[in-house]
């Protein structure tokens, strides 16, 4: 065997051999009462495009790809997956106070406004969150006015 | 020849209590006047010492002014007040702000307990869950 080819022996192992590190992705709930589309807040499009573009992280619903249970990349599914809850959970919506909610609202309008959500590298595998300017400004606009009857509530 | 010395050191003299009466104000910042009739005092007494040098309408620190503007923050609406108390209140909680490396050159920036538990407790709101 030539030099290169036990280089790649070398590198196929190494990737079946990771395989069997446990991947920990964080677990998948359907059934969350206290989920924001359950809240009265949102509806229809905007609620559709939230789901769309930011369920599959943030919140416990999300739907893991084939390739996220392969490792390496499971890692990072599994690291991005968990921070993304972390930040904010929507299906954990109803036990955030008030000012929590209305600084993750806030975060939201910036974020989307700025391209910074979804994250690029999610977009690059999933084309569905790709969203346009005008779906961009859509949730931007809801995430205000959200803000403003949460406000009220205060 | 005594007579011509004294003339000019007793001008100089006078010159020194001249200026030393002159000397100017503390600078104050009168952009923060605009949320007396909201934020507390003590408030915003630590606001202007400890958090106003970066976070200002003018500040050269572009990531600290993008974050929070207190010329800015008074007059904007109810809603994005709260949000941004609360984004306050996380940061301080963290031990996040003022940053580490800012306080490696300026240890003095450094929040006492008591203006720390000041801020807290303002940005803290009223706690209120959602119903």
């Amino acid at each position: 065997m030539k030099a290169w080819q036990y280089t790649g022996l070398a590198i196929a192992l190494i990737f079946l051999g990771v395989q069997f590190v446990p991947n920990d992705l964080p677990e998948v709930s359907q059934d969350n009462p206290g989920d924001l589309l359950g809240s009265g807040i949102v509806d229809g499009e905007v609620a559709d495009l939230l789901q769309t573009a930011c369920y599959n992280c943030h919140s416990n619903a999300t739907k893991y790809p084939w390739y996220s249970q392969v490792a390496p990349v499971s890692w990072l599914v599994a690291k991005d997956v968990k921070m993304a809850r972390e930040e904010v959970n929507f299906s954990t919506w109803a036990e955030y106070e008030l000012m929590d909610q209305l600084a993750i609202l806030d975060d939201i309008y910036s974020n989307v406004e700025e391209k910074h959500m979804p994250l690029p590298i999610y977009i690059t595998m999933h084309a569905e969150a790709d969203l346009d300017d005008v779906q961009r400004q859509k949730i931007v606009d809801w995430a205000e006015a959200a803000m403003d009857i949460i406000a009220e509530e205060y | 020849m005594k007579k011509f010395g004294l003339l000019p050191a007793a001008a100089i003299v006078g010159l020194l209590f001249f200026q030393a009466a002159q000397k100017p104000e503390p600078e104050k910042h009168p952009d923060l006047n605009l949320f007396d009739a909201k934020m507390p005092a003590n408030v915003k007494a630590v606001v202007e010492q400890k958090c106003y040098g970066c976070h200002n309408a003018e500040s050269k620190n572009e990531k600290g002014k993008k974050k929070l503007d207190w010329d800015f923050f008074e007059s904007e609406k109810k809603s994005k007040q709260l949000a941004t108390m609360s984004k306050i209140n996380e940061v301080l909680t963290e031990g996040d702000m003022p940053p580490a490396r800012f306080l490696e050159n300026k240890p003095e920036g450094k929040l006492s307990d008591e203006e720390m538990a000041i801020l807290k407790e303002w940005s803290a709101g009223k706690k209120k869950k959602a119903e």
